[in-house]
């Protein structure tokens, strides 16, 4: 068999970097191209950097030169940051990926198509199953944005998948991701020194370890499976528990002033429009099933939530713990399995 | 001079102990050094307010249990029971009790809530570490699929807000989804009758302008809630009977049989009309309400 050709879309995100990173270590890889709109800032070793923008059409010239027999779009963002508002935001995401599919149609021998999305598709309900599995996607209606945008692009994905069928496509729908040293507004909530939560409720939270996202989506892109599979990992978590093992000190927000407080924290995170998923998901929490990722994929996860609670536990403690948990000794203890 | 004796080594070495071990419980969970399982629900956190499920069920409720033995000691099992309880869902937390205490092999039974439960404030996240699981058939199958027992109560809302007057009549048992889920996972269901909820809180009436400004689903109106306020809460002390009813195998009809929709309505026909008339033994075995 020869070796793959492998084109990242959106290398110079962190997830694009990294997965560029962990594939040219591994056999049976050929030449991995990053495309991108801007320069990658990590150093991406024996990837080739193509300055191309995703949006523009220019891409359905450009990705066929490239010959791909991989393509992994890494390229839909979670979440607005300051100068980057919550409508470039679906064009990045849903126009973007539109341009993409475009470009992927036009080339020829091209075999597999990974997207990396998220799994804020399924929403954050109170009467939600505990563990959505893919199928359940859409079960309830899609309130807000992020959300929206995710549904639009996932129909996309799903009609070129049902016109192209010699084409595997994957769909992958990432929980929240916690690590040490990601920066995302999830992390720099929990990195505040005071968390405000909101009176009364205690989501039930997966996390997902940064090695494991980066593990599963190489996984992915070297054994695709058709159709969506979460990217979640065993157990659940309860945000409570969560900032204890971090030894930070949640103050609980009456309703009256969630809306406000919200506004200030999103703000202050850098993700004042995404904070209704946020939101959401913070009072109701989320949870997937991730029997296809470990059975179909073979992906052996290393982190279960509590695992990667006590991780981030350990990198974070006493650099941004404002109080100190009453025993320092117990939170530092990790347990990868 | 009569000085009071001194306690015995042993009994302040017990003393210690007792010191020790709930300074040990509140520091591990205060640095969150417990386990929870993938579902929320929290042992030790039940364990620790058992206690006073205990007293309600000795001395408050006074609760008389018949044929806890018919609930499987282990495998997959699914509890039906009739629901009330107008303002807390005590039936549920009565029937957990039961099994602790009146089974040979106890296990925490894992209750299906009403959805609307998990949109209350603390009230959300005390169901959830008790063992309650938002009431869908995604979340049942996969609980029967752990082999874990569960129970529902089919009435749902119907049940729980229905008014003192209608006490003990079974309502509509929904679209029987319960059985669905439990023939395709091919368990047992144990019918479970439950007498003295339906007098804790005997419901008048409802406020439907409360119920808007406090943005619940409904407020009830009983004899002392909310004229007592907080007071108001406090659940009567009727007398309780709990019977579980002998098993009914589900397992002989294979997992096609989820799509015979005759089939569920006759078997949750059966399971309402064995409650039911359970109910009415219960309430003649019992006697009057409070003495």
């Amino acid at each position: 068999m020869s070796e793959k050709r492998i084109v990242i879309a959106g290398v110079s995100t962190r997830w694009g970097s990294e997965l560029a990173r962990t594939l040219q270590r591994r056999p049976g890889v050929g030449e991995i191209i990053g495309i991108d709109s801007t320069r990658p800032t990590a150093d991406l070793g024996r990837t080739e950097f193509v300055e191309a923008d995703i949006r523009n059409p220019v891409i359905s010239r450009i990705l066929p030169s490239l010959e791909p027999n991989v393509v992994v779009h890494c390229g839909i963002v979670w979440y607005p940051e300051k100068g980057r508002p919550s409508r470039a935001l679906h064009d990045i995401n849903v126009i973007g990926t539109l341009q993409l599919l475009a470009a992927c149609e036009k080339t020829p021998g091209l075999e597999a198509l990974i997207a990396r999305g998220s799994a804020a598709i399924y929403g954050s309900a109170p009467g939600a199953p505990a563990f959505f599995t893919e199928d359940m996607a859409r079960r309830f209606p899609l309130v807000t944005r992020f959300q929206r945008d995710i549904g639009e692009l996932e129909g996309y994905f799903d009609n070129f998948a049902r016109r192209r069928p010699e084409i595997t496509c994957c769909m992958l729908r990432f929980q929240v991701e916690v690590g040490p040293g990601l920066d995302t507004p999830f992390n720099r909530y929990l990195n505040l020194p005071v968390v405000p939560t909101r009176m009364g409720f205690d989501p039930r939270l997966q996390l997902l370890h940064v090695d494991d996202a980066t593990g599963a989506l190489a996984a992915a892109s070297l054994a695709p499976v058709r159709g969506a599979v979460n990217v979640a990992p065993d157990g659940a978590i309860s945000l409570s528990r969560l900032l204890r093992l971090c030894g930070k000190t949640a103050v609980g927000v009456p309703p009256g002033l969630v809306g406000l407080i919200n506004r200030r924290v999103g703000d202050f995170l850098g993700s004042a429009d995404l904070y209704r998923d946020g939101e959401l998901l913070l009072r109701y929490g989320r949870g997937c099933d991730n029997r296809r990722l470990r059975e179909e994929i073979g992906y052996e996860l290393a982190f279960d939530s509590e695992g990667t609670a006590r991780d981030f536990a350990r990198a974070s403690h006493g650099v941004q713990a404002l109080f100190p948990s009453p025993r320092p000794g117990s939170p530092v203890r990790s347990v990868p399995r | 001079m009569n000085r009071p004796a001194a306690p015995s080594p042993e009994l302040v070495l017990e003393w210690a102990s007792t010191v020790q071990s709930t300074s040990d419980l509140i520091l591990r969970r205060l640095t969150g050094d417990y386990h929870e399982d993938a579902w929320g629900f929290d042992e030790e956190f039940t364990e620790t307010v058992f206690p006073v499920f205990e007293f309600l069920y000795s001395t408050w409720w006074r609760v008389q249990v018949e044929g806890a033995a018919n609930v499987p000691g282990h495998g997959r099992v699914l509890l039906v029971a009739n629901h009330s309880g107008t303002i807390f869902p005590f039936d549920g937390a009565m029937i957990a009790t039961a099994i602790q205490k009146e089974h040979p092999l106890p296990r925490w039974v894992r209750a299906m809530v009403l959805n609307w439960a998990f949109d209350l404030p603390f009230v959300s996240y005390i169901l959830r570490r008790l063992g309650g699981v938002a009431a869908n058939p995604a979340n049942l199958g996969r609980l029967l699929e752990e082999d874990q027992p569960v129970m529902v109560f089919p009435e749902g809302q119907k049940g729980f807000g229905k008014d003192f007057a209608d006490r003990y009549r079974l309502q509509r048992f929904g679209r029987g989804g319960f059985i669905e889920v439990a023939l395709e996972a091919g368990c047992p269901i144990v019918p479970v009758a439950v007498v003295g909820a339906e007098e804790i809180y005997p419901k008048l009436g409802e406020s439907k302008p409360l119920a808007r400004a406090l943005g619940s689903p409904y407020v009830p109106i009983t004899p002392t809630f909310p004229w007592l306020g907080p007071l108001g809460l406090l659940p009567l002390p009727s007398r309780w009977r709990i019977e579980f009813l002998e098993p009914i195998d589900l397992s002989a009809y294979g997992p096609g049989a989820s799509e015979d929709r005759s089939l569920v309505f006759d078997l949750s026909e059966q399971v309402r009309e064995q409650i039911q008339e359970a109910l009415y033994r219960g309430l003649v075995k019992r006697g009057p309400a409070f003495l």
